[in-house]
């Protein structure tokens, strides 16, 4: 089988926010990044496909030079070979971009299945997966908690709101965006990482023609418009009134 | 796995000597050498942390077109104060002592400056391997052979998970030991091997720092501040720096000696006294804090120093104590040990003898060095403090002029045995008083330790066994009545917390995971049975510091 | 116009399909009227619950391809919904549908999406929309680019059901879209429940949380009370877990879960940043522990400065009795 496994470069989830001077983008003079969590078991998901079903995993990225951190702990951890789509603008570049960067890139490749994280931890917009189906031409399904391969086909397991879940059979090859947490991360050992250096990684430019399908006016660190209302009394009272307030107020009870 | 050269520790030291080893095999050809970087950080400088004004006599030499390269300079030094703090005052020194001169020295945030020479060792095809933390010295008689990486994917129970992968044995002809302050390697080596006979015991400090984003026009760029006294007192070393980076950014930190007497004090505290000084507390005012940390620092100074060279071995930077405590600099002494000792492991290869005696030129070179002519005049100034603040500035200013000539060597203590014992009677509730020097916290200029310890980043995989051994029974005997606890004191971190049984016995709980790898409880435990040893990953995530 | 896509499964409706009706009202200016589309293999029933509450004219497509969910027909439906009715705005509850289909009718369509919205500034095509960014931290206003018509997915609470300005009864109309079966690449299986072997406390509506405030295991159960009187999540601070009192699955904070349920309530909780970075962003905190100065108040909506072993109780009383 030859897999694609889509990765994207964040910040740490211990980043502390900071916003450049025009509040368009983060600061990113102090920024430490690292694989997105959900790209992260797309790619152990990946590799143990392989390992059952043999053939071959390429990394995909779209990013500016920093990115090669995560391709290079992929491809440490096991992923044949990579391609890369270099420029400083995929950095905050928007889903679209991002999937038709990625498209132009793997599009001759012709691989089996294509898996990406269900969104970034950075954006977060859950499109790029999706988009980049429909842009390679391939059927998708999102959410993806298992994947069965039977024959030239698959069978995934999908997982819906409030505990339930759903078996979809597809044909290949095909996308699906990948849950995370569905399996136990494997470290990069090192002989993985000395086998890394020599594993080839492709530079693609990016296409000179993509618009972007949203612009970001501006970050703000999110404010809380509500004052904290004290409510005091003894504890019956407090309790009494702290009810109606939630029930009548707050109408979260 | 096997290498010529195995550098353990990725900070100033160990990647000076691994770029000067990847010169030095440019330049003399031969059969090439396989160096191996050690880090136990995510990556390149994530555990960096220092105030720091760069003497950059070292990187000039190692990196002569250094600017060129985008060595990451935050400011040039402009105008130096040193100031004397009283609780509501400032006084002052009308003349900087010279070894506060900082004219002709450099600003920097270690953090990005080890990140960037990271970058120049990996452009020369260095493998750098960060996340891996070296555990174990493997040794064979005297004779050093290299080191055992930790087991990755144990659970907090001991027993091994799914994704377990065993530490691997990496051997090579040299090990260069740079693992830091009071290294866990280096700590291992002393135990191990008479390095430290004839020397004097090793002494530290705790430096806690924080970097904050204030309202521009109050501070110049390139401004270094030094102050002494308050809120110190004047048997406790230390006091504070801030090193303004930009015009809207400062370096700020607070050093305490790790000897001081009372066990009910706080450094954290004293920190954020030193805040509410009413000049900080100005400069600071309208600010924003935005990383917090801290690491030991080794004070002890040149008769402290451990025989730095053995059979298969090196010992090179914080992890031997090459540090200036009166200049209050020691990035530019661990670059030059680095680069000295890769010269020495270097010849040392060629001539095919990597014993204890071929491997003692690499002493030879740093007594020919501006590394003894430094530390060497300055041998004592760390002891005399160990009198007292004006017993040390005196000697500081007697030995400026004597050239650090004394008759005799001033004898210093390991810091945690000057610890006091608590009053007897007191019980073990002395943890549950407020520390000695506790003061209130408003969580905008100053902060509980929880508070600051989450502006660290620091994050470690929490189910993993604690990385923090305390090996034996005191916590819940006899620390109580004699200390009080003071780990929970001393520890900038919140790791250490102790809560109490049913029946009022108290039992230490370890929060593992706050841990910053400051190193502080494994030196001034007044009974010495603390040992940190490397988590599986994880630590500070030092941006900018 | 602006259009609004529901969402129903085997007859009925998702209530998520008010939030975005509401957000639709929100968005559209004096005059501009809001329609909603219904598809399924026959919507009858809910395309007649929508127009009865005279939103706007409901559009009901029904298709026996469009019977069970599949990205590949959906996708089909609505270019041709869109392409005949041409709004300015296609607006849908950002559920886990929604985020299968709707960035396929995008890229198709080459439009605009912007995903997760929690706010709406202006109307008519030049309004901007607020979405979170960096896991929360960070609040971004978007513009999408390019052509109307925009499509906008609306966070799940970000809207409030019980906020649609209702009418008189709208008119259903039906339309017609043509589905080639066989190019339907997805084969769904019908959907089942399992038990969830982790807890899930990002999915609960109403958390309870305490800290050390409970003071011991056995005290949980009043945490516990209070859970079952509200229907809500059990879950803890980090020192809870660390004892063991509660299972680590249950631990609210940086080192542990990040939720943002429409209710949590902090017990004996002192509010460590730690802790703070984990529930921020529930829409009602309300927060009960005997210290005033506990930094859990700064970011409470409702605060009570008292012994908590007195006050839930009261609180329980008074659920039970209404």
């Amino acid at each position: 089988m030859k897999i694609a496994v889509c990765i994207k470069q964040v910040p740490t989830r211990e980043w502390q926010p900071r916003l450049n001077d025009d509040k368009t983008w983060i600061r990113e003079q102090d920024v430490s990044y690292e694989m997105n969590e959900p790209d992260a078991y797309a790619l152990e998901e990946a590799l143990r496909l392989r390992e059952k079903h043999g053939g071959e995993v390429v990394v995909c990225s779209a990013g500016p030079a920093r990115v090669q951190q995560v391709i290079r702990e992929a491809l440490a951890r096991g992923a044949d070979r990579a391609l890369h789509v270099d420029d400083n603008a995929l950095g905050s570049a928007d889903a679209f971009v991002t999937a038709a960067a990625l498209a132009a890139a793997m599009g001759d490749e012709r691989f089996d299945l294509v898996l990406t994280g269900l969104q970034s931890d950075d954006q977060g917009h859950a499109q790029m997966g999706v988009i980049l189906a429909e842009q390679l031409g391939v059927p998708h399904s999102t959410i993806i908690m298992e994947i069965q391969v039977v024959d030239a086909a698959i069978r995934v397991k999908r997982e819906l709101e409030g505990g339930w879940f759903q078996w979809i059979a597809m044909p290949l090859p095909a996308l699906l965006t990948i849950q995370s947490g569905i399996n136990q991360l494997r470290y990069a050992t090192l002989k993985g990482i000395m086998a890394a250096k020599k594993k080839e990684i492709r530079k693609i430019p990016l296409p000179g023609s993509l618009q972007p399908a949203q612009q970001i006016v501006a970050l703000s660190m999110p404010t809380r418009s509500k004052q904290t209302q004290m409510i005091a009394g003894s504890p019956a009272e407090a309790a009494r009134e702290l009810v109606r307030r939630l029930r009548e107020e707050a109408r979260v009870l | 796995m096997e290498v010529d050269v195995l550098i353990v520790g990725g900070g100033p030291a160990g990647l000076s000597a691994a770029l000067r080893l990847a010169q030095l095999q440019t330049a003399q050809g031969g059969e090439p050498l396989s160096i191996a970087v050690l880090e136990k950080a995510r990556e390149a400088g994530a555990h960096s942390l220092s105030g720091a004004v760069l003497d950059p006599s070292a990187l000039r030499e190692l990196i002569p077109d250094f600017r060129e390269r985008g060595a990451p300079i935050a400011a040039d030094v402009h105008a130096d104060h040193v100031y004397f703090l009283t609780e509501h005052a400032k006084f002052e020194f009308p003349i900087i002592p010279p070894p506060l001169r900082n004219h002709g020295n450099h600003i920097i945030s270690l953090n990005q400056f080890v990140r960037w020479l990271a970058e120049q060792v990996e452009a020369h095809g260095i493998d750098f391997f960060s996340g891996f933390a070296a555990q174990d010295v493997l040794m064979e008689g005297t004779r050093i052979l290299g080191v055992r990486t930790g087991d990755r994917g144990i659970s907090r129970h001991g027993e091994q998970k799914p994704t377990f992968e065993p530490g691997v044995d990496i051997t090579a002809k040299i090990t260069i030991f740079c693992d830091g302050v009071r290294g866990n390697l280096t700590k291992e080596l002393l135990r191990r091997l008479p390095l430290g006979a004839d020397r004097a015991p090793q002494q530290f400090a705790v430096g806690l720092k924080e970097l904050w984003d204030i309202p521009p026009g109050r501070v110049a760029a390139g401004t270094v501040i030094h102050t002494l006294g308050y809120p110190l007192a004047e048997e406790q070393f230390g006091g504070a720096f801030i090193y303004a980076m930009s015009d809207r950014h400062l370096s700020l930190g607070f050093v305490v000696g790790l000897d001081y007497s009372d066990p009910q004090f706080d450094p954290h505290m004293a920190f954020n006294r030193f805040k509410q000084h009413p000049f900080i507390a100005a400069l600071l005012g309208d600010g924003q804090m935005v990383r917090y940390g801290a690491k030991a620092l080794p004070e002890g100074g040149w008769n402290t120093i451990p025989r730095t060279y053995m059979d298969g071995g090196l010992i090179a930077g914080d992890a031997g104590g090459f540090l200036n405590s009166m200049r209050l600099k020691g990035i530019h002494l661990a670059m030059r040990t680095g680069m000295l000792a890769a010269e020495a492991a270097f010849d040392a290869i060629r001539a095919n003898d990597t014993s204890a005696a071929s491997l003692k030129r690499y002493q030879d070179k740093i007594d020919a060095s501006p590394v003894r002519s430094e530390l060497y005049p300055v041998r004592n100034v760390h002891q005399a403090f160990g009198h007292g603040l004006w017993a040390g500035l005196a000697f500081s200013g007697v030995s400026l002029l004597t050239g650090g000539w004394w008759p005799v060597e001033l004898q210093g203590e390991a810091g945690h045995t000057r610890m006091h014992r608590l009053p007897p009677g007191r019980g073990s509730g002395a943890v549950n008083e407020p520390a000695s020097n506790a003061t209130s916290v408003d969580r905008r200029l100053t902060f509980d330790k929880l508070t600051n310890v989450h502006y660290s980043g620091t994050a470690h995989e929490e189910d993993q066994p604690s990385h923090l051994l305390v090996h034996t029974e005191v916590c819940s005997t006899i620390c109580g009545p004699e200390y009080g606890h003071p780990c929970v004191r001393f520890c900038p971190a919140n790791v250490y917390e102790i809560m109490r049984e049913a029946d009022g016995t108290p039992r230490l709980q370890i929060n593992a995971s706050n841990c910053v790898h400051c190193k502080t409880c494994d030196i001034m435990d007044p009974y010495a049975v603390i040992t940190w040893v490397p988590p599986e990953g994880g630590g500070p995530q030092y941006n900018g510091m | 116009m602006i259009l609004v896509v529901a969402e129903q499964r085997e007859g009925r409706l998702n209530r998520a399909t008010w939030e975005a009706i509401a957000a639709a009202q929100a968005l559209s200016a004096e005059g501009v009227p809001v329609q909603v589309v219904v598809l399924g293999g026959t919507v009858a029933t809910t395309a007649q619950e929508i127009a009865a509450a005279g939103v706007g004219d409901v559009i009901a497509v029904e298709h026996v391809s469009l019977a069970t969910y599949t990205p590949d027909a959906f996708t089909t439906a609505m270019r041709q919904v869109v392409d005949k009715i041409a709004p300015t705005f296609v607006l849908l509850p950002h559920t886990y549908q929604t985020r299968d289909f709707a960035p396929m009718l995008a890229a198709r369509m080459r439009k605009s999406l912007v995903t997760d919205v929690t706010g709406i500034n202006g109307n008519g095509a030049a309004a901007t929309f607020i979405r979170p960014m960096f896991q929360g931290k960070l609040a971004a206003e978007v513009r999408p680019q390019g052509e109307p018509p925009f499509l906008v997915s609306v966070q799940i609470g970000a809207y409030r059901a019980d906020a649609v300005r209702k009418g008189n009864a709208a008119a259903v109309t039906s339309m017609s879209v043509v589905i080639d079966a066989s190019a339907i690449r997805q084969q769904p299986d019908a959907p089942f429940q399992e038990a969830r072997q982790a807890v899930d406390l990002s999915q609960a509506d109403r958390i309870v949380s305490v800290g050390r405030g409970i003071k011991s295991q056995d005290n949980i159960a009043i945490a516990k009370n209070l859970a079952t009187a509200m229907g809500a999540e059990i879950a803890a601070s980090r020192p809870i877990c660390d004892n063991g009192w509660l299972p680590m699955e249950r631990q609210i904070g940086s080192s542990g879960q990040t939720v943002a349920p429409k209710l949590y309530v902090a017990l004996g909780i002192s509010g460590a940043i730690q802790h703070l970075v984990g529930m921020k962003g529930s829409r009602t905190i309300v927060a009960i522990n005997k210290d005033a100065d506990a930094p859990i108040f700064e970011v409470a909506d409702y605060g009570i400065v008292g012994d908590l072993f007195e006050v839930v109780p009261a609180i329980v009383n008074e659920l039970e009795k209404g």
